[in-house]
């Protein structure tokens, strides 16, 4: 217990170094795109890949569950469209995010912790936290949201190959399911779950690799547990949104 | 000038650093020596901020380090360069960008002037047409440079080295040795040197302090060190039967 408030506590104040005014903005739009590219746009390729290979898994589990004729067919797009505006591309995204950009922040922070790059930077009064973590931070949370629309349209692309492959739904069935009550506060809903995903799991290893000890082995110990805790975070996070937002 | 007053130092409520007193002259190469786990890498990291220490007190001229706000500290901290141990230099750049990384933060010098600026530094450093390399393609001693390049960059008037020579072999030990004191003397810096490295000691010791279990047991130079009577200095001087034997001679 008092090891986790103790945690808490840590973070708690890197956060308050994190949030500052930039020393030069100029410095951290630079920084802001380049981490746009490494948290984000290098992750389009596995979030599109799943994406497709999840909508079509969907639907022939739907179809699969589906084999009551009072229920019309049109119901499985419905409810592939669903299960992937709801959960799928906002939570999944966020694990698969977690584990990819998650570790990367870590190992690539406690690599400059060992190797006394963070205290180089200190040390010429510049603060480590901001530069290294808010481009990071504000990246995520605001690019992060697109990967989750971007997971959103693949996934019906993927369960429309399906459907046109298998011929388990007729296609204008399937169509007429993806178009049925269409809420758009659940894209809102994911939307505020990915952002919010997106600043934990940045936050969260951004932490772990800051505070890095004891060598190569210590880098690898602070990306499983920036892995293992953000995931946590994101599942407990996901609930409470869920609760507060439906 | 940099004063050290009653410096204290604990980690796990046991001492490191015991009422440390020393004094560092502008112009003078200023070594702390020591075994290792002695405590002299905490009292430089104590020094230049990094550790917070429980008692003493640090001045930095006329300024009470240990007493000043994070911004006054972050103010000081443009006039102090470092070179670390490993070099420290950021992978994700490469050299010249390295070097002018503090111009970054803390100048509104244009893209050309912190180039120029950075090619001197280099130049003085005897490192050129190294510009575009990342430092994994180079070698310790070069890295060496760049980190000293990039220590000076801003004409720091008061320069810290942990360790500059660990990794070197001999002769690029003293060249980095007489590079740091020819710096040191032309551009009258502070500085302070962390080293075990018995060469450096005798080449460029103007003024030595010798930490022994957290305690400063002698202080004096490069000349004083061979005839001093602390035994515990004189086992570190002379650990190899040659040096003892050499001792014998003295």
């Amino acid at each position: 217990m008092k090891q986790t408030l103790q945690l808490i506590g840590e973070y708690y104040i890197l956060m308050t170094r994190v949030f500052q005014k930039p020393d030069k903005w100029r410095i951290f739009w630079k920084q802001y795109v380049n981490e746009a590219h490494k948290l984000i746009i290098d992750s389009i390729p596995i979030v599109s890949i799943i994406s497709v290979f999840i909508g079509g898994v969907l639907v022939i589990q739907t179809a699969n569950n589906m084999d009551n004729p009072f229920i019309p067919k049109m119901y499985i797009g419905y409810m592939t469209r669903e299960c992937l505006a709801l959960e799928f591309c906002s939570t999944m995204v966020a694990l698969i995010l977690a584990g990819k950009i998650g570790s990367n922040i870590a190992s690539e922070i406690g690599s400059m912790r060992i190797t006394e790059q963070i205290d180089a930077m200190e040390i010429m009064g510049v603060n480590s936290a901001n530069y290294l973590i808010l481009p990071k931070i504000v990246s995520s949370v605001t690019l992060s949201p697109f990967l989750m629309l971007l997971s959103f349209f693949l996934g019906l692309i993927g369960g429309g190959i399906i459907v046109y492959t298998t011929g388990l739904v007729l296609p204008s069935q399937y169509i007429e399911g993806l178009q049925f009550a269409f809420k758009v506060e659940y894209i809102y809903y994911s939307l505020t779950k990915m952002a919010v995903f997106g600043y934990i799991i940045t936050s969260v290893s951004s932490f772990y690799g800051y505070y890095a000890t004891g060598g190569s082995l210590g880098v690898g110990r602070s990306s499983t547990k920036a892995i293992v805790i953000s995931s946590g975070l994101i599942l407990v996070f996901n609930l409470a949104l869920t609760q507060i937002m439906l | 000038m940099i004063t050290v007053k009653n410096l204290y130092k604990e980690f796990d409520n046991r001492y490191v650093l015991e009422d440390i007193s020393l004094t560092y002259n502008p112009g003078q190469c200023s070594l702390i020596i020591g075994a290792s786990g002695s405590g002299k890498t905490v009292l430089l990291k104590s020094i230049v901020g990094l550790h917070t220490p429980e008692k003493g007190e640090i001045w930095y001229d006329d300024k009470l380090f240990t007493q000043m706000e994070l911004k006054q500290k972050k103010e000081l901290r443009k006039e102090i360069g470092m070179l670390f141990q490993g070099s420290a230099l950021f992978d994700f750049a490469t050299v010249e960008e390295n070097v002018m990384f503090p111009m970054d933060f803390f100048t509104d010098w244009s893209k050309e002037q912190k180039l120029e600026r950075a090619n001197f530094c280099l130049k003085r450093v005897n490192l050129e047409n190294a510009n575009k390399k990342m430092p994994s393609e180079l070698s310790g001693g070069m890295q060496k440079r760049v980190g000293i390049a990039r220590a000076i960059a801003l004409n720091p008037k008061y320069l810290f080295c942990d360790e500059p020579n660990s990794g070197l072999d001999p002769t690029t030990s003293i060249l980095i040795d007489r590079l740091i004191q020819e710096i040191t003397q032309e551009y009258k810096i502070t500085t302070i040197i962390n080293t075990h490295d018995m060469n450096s000691v005798m080449e460029i010791g103007d003024k030595i302090g010798f930490i022994y279990k957290g305690h400063k047991l002698w202080e004096g130079n490069n000349q004083e060190i061979l005839h001093s009577d602390c035994k515990e200095l004189n086992d570190f001087v002379f650990a190899s039967k040659m040096a003892q034997q050499l001792k014998s001679y003295i």
